[in-house]
């Protein structure tokens, strides 16, 4: 039998695994239930109670958490606040430190991270402690939700159309802050690292957010570098887009080199199952398409159970990680999350 | 008219202060500000709708025309209350308590506005208690709900039912909108209808003022 990590890599490598990799991605509050009804003490313990081939994620700690001119905020001056809407909380950003700028001066004498400021001997010390029969991922970046939070998502959205030189030199500096640390992180764990992700919610509910020219124009070039960055370490690029993105595939292909394609969001126009397999199953690895907005939330046992069989029959040959479309949320049934691994575990085998 | 010509194209192609300058001229020329409503802005931002609805515009799109919509309707809005004019509808929008996202419901909030109606917006976190008191002071006669969690549409329902329970559900039409709504849950908790993008929630609510 294949350790979760050889399945993943023996996907990643065009070879069989003996069953169909699963992964697991989930709000706090989730995680913290599944923990506690299933009286396992970590999401290792839970992993294994519901053969689950999750990924195990290194992150640098920073030697100074908070902006230099602001100790409420992030690194990159970002404020947060616990929104409740009932069955838990998520954070909204309270602040956008970009949203009065007006030239691209302003945002070169931004306060911006600088890369160096993480305690490496730490990183170093985690990847080493990493365990051996999990995938190992290191490595974020998604620049434009980052410029979205500091600038305010309208006036990021209106940027890419009427301010062009405002918001490359953001995204630049965003682009540094990350190549600059990935390049140091995967030296350090040189040969431990499995996987890098690379994001940019492209699609919306119905279509892309933003057209292809601005696509082509402020996302892909970075994307790609970064994408290169983490090929010559022999680290595959993970890439997240939510929504209807089919249009951008050929290009996230062809131009970036995405390995593995999440979340596969199939009841979106264009990102239909067959479809997708027809036209790239031989070119990527699906990562997801366990429908996140209604069969887990609002299905039966027994929808999940005839999804993830659809999904068993429709992936066929090509290659796919099972795991529901972006992260549980508290409002999903336990019985739901059971009926996903457990489906998945008594009919993945290949 | 050419002149005027120029306020639809800066609305299409999302030119603010071209909108604004040409406004003001149209106006100080004596341009009746209802003819420049319904015969240069409502057909601009109805192109704008189509467009998007076509995958020619998206997001940004729409957002810089909304702007440029608005910069001319701040200075006609005055002009055409002091003539009581009545707008298209009255409508009051808002995402629904616990739900923080809100550029989906200012997308549609500002073609709703494009399309004449007068939009009275809450914002976000907007709880059914203030969707009714906002429907009885301004007399609206449209609700317009938005969510884009899972876990916050159940809002929905608790907003239509509050409305219900105050007795002024037979005053007003319902309709929601947001990632995860479907027509299904429309019909599930009662709402009047369902539309998943801006141009189409335009389309809808002149339907549903209209019945």
């Amino acid at each position: 039998m294949m350790t979760s990590r050889e399945r993943w890599i023996a996907l990643l490598s065009g070879e069989r695994p003996d069953r169909i990799p699963t992964d697991y991605w989930a709000t706090d509050e989730v995680t913290a239930r599944l923990l506690q009804e299933f009286a396992c003490p970590d999401k290792e313990a839970l992993y294994t109670r519901l053969n689950i081939d999750g990924v195990f994620d290194v992150k640098p700690v920073r030697i100074c958490d908070h902006h230099p001119d602001d100790p409420q905020a992030d690194i990159w001056g970002l404020r947060r606040k616990a929104i409740d809407y009932g069955a838990g909380s998520y954070d909204e950003f309270d602040n956008h430190p970009l949203e009065l700028v007006e030239s691209v001066d302003q945002i070169h004498a931004y306060r911006w991270p600088a890369p160096e400021d993480h305690d490496f001997d730490r990183f170093t010390r985690d990847i080493a402690a990493a365990p051996r029969h999990r995938v190992v991922r290191v490595g974020d970046y998604e620049p434009f939700l980052l410029y979205c939070a500091l600038r305010g998502m309208e006036l990021a959205m209106m940027d890419l159309k009427v301010e062009p030189e405002i918001v490359d030199a953001a995204l630049e500096h965003i682009f540094q802050y990350h190549y600059l640390l990935n390049a140091r992180l995967f030296e350090i764990a040189r040969g431990r690292v499995d996987i890098t992700y690379v994001a940019e919610d492209l699609g919306g509910q119905t279509s892309l957010l933003f057209g292809v020219p601005e696509i082509r124009k402020y996302i892909l070039p970075r994307q790609k570098k970064m994408a290169d960055l983490a090929r010559s370490f022999g680290v595959h690029v993970f890439y997240h887009t939510d929504g209807a993105a089919r249009e951008i595939i050929p290009d996230l292909l062809s131009v970036t080199g995405i390995e593995i394609l999440n979340p596969i969001q199939w009841r979106c126009p264009g990102m239909e199952r067959e479809g997708l397999v027809r036209d790239f199953g031989g070119r990527v690895i699906f990562h997801g398409a366990v429908d996140n907005q209604f069969t887990l939330p609002f299905g039966t046992v027994q929808d999940v159970r005839n999804e993830v069989l659809d999904n068993i029959r429709i992936f066929g040959d090509s290659r796919w990680i099972c795991a529901p479309c972006h992260n549980l949320q508290p409002v999903t049934p336990t019985a739901n999350i059971v009926a996903l691994y457990e489906t998945i575990h008594d009919n993945g085998i290949l | 008219m050419e002149d005027l010509k120029k306020l639809y194209d800066a609305i299409l192609t999302g030119n603010f202060k071209i909108a604004r300058e040409t406004t003001q001229q149209a106006l100080a020329a004596g341009i009746d500000p209802q003819a420049l409503v319904q015969q240069q802005m409502i057909p601009a931002m109805d192109e704008v709708g189509r467009r998007y609805e076509a995958n020619e515009y998206f997001v940004p799109e729409l957002l810089i025309s909304a702007r440029a919509m608005k910069a001319s309707l701040e200075l006609i809005r005055p002009l055409l209350a002091a003539k009581g004019a009545e707008p298209a509808g009255r409508v009051v929008i808002g995402t629904v308590k616990g739900d923080l996202h809100d550029i989906g419901k200012n997308l549609v909030a500002a073609m709703l506005e494009g399309a004449g109606f007068e939009v009275i917006d809450l914002g976000v976190d907007v709880s059914p208690e203030k969707f009714i008191a906002a429907l009885n002071e301004r007399h609206a006669t449209l609700v317009a709900m938005s969510a884009l969690l899972t876990t916050t549409m159940n809002s929905m329902k608790t907003t239509v039912e509050a409305i219900k329970a105050a007795g002024v559900r037979q005053k007003v039409k319902i309709m929601i909108g947001g990632a995860p709504v479907t027509q299904k849950y429309a019909d599930e908790i009662g709402a009047d209808g369902y539309s998943n993008n801006a141009n189409a929630a335009v389309a809808l609510a002149r339907k549903l003022v209209a019945a």
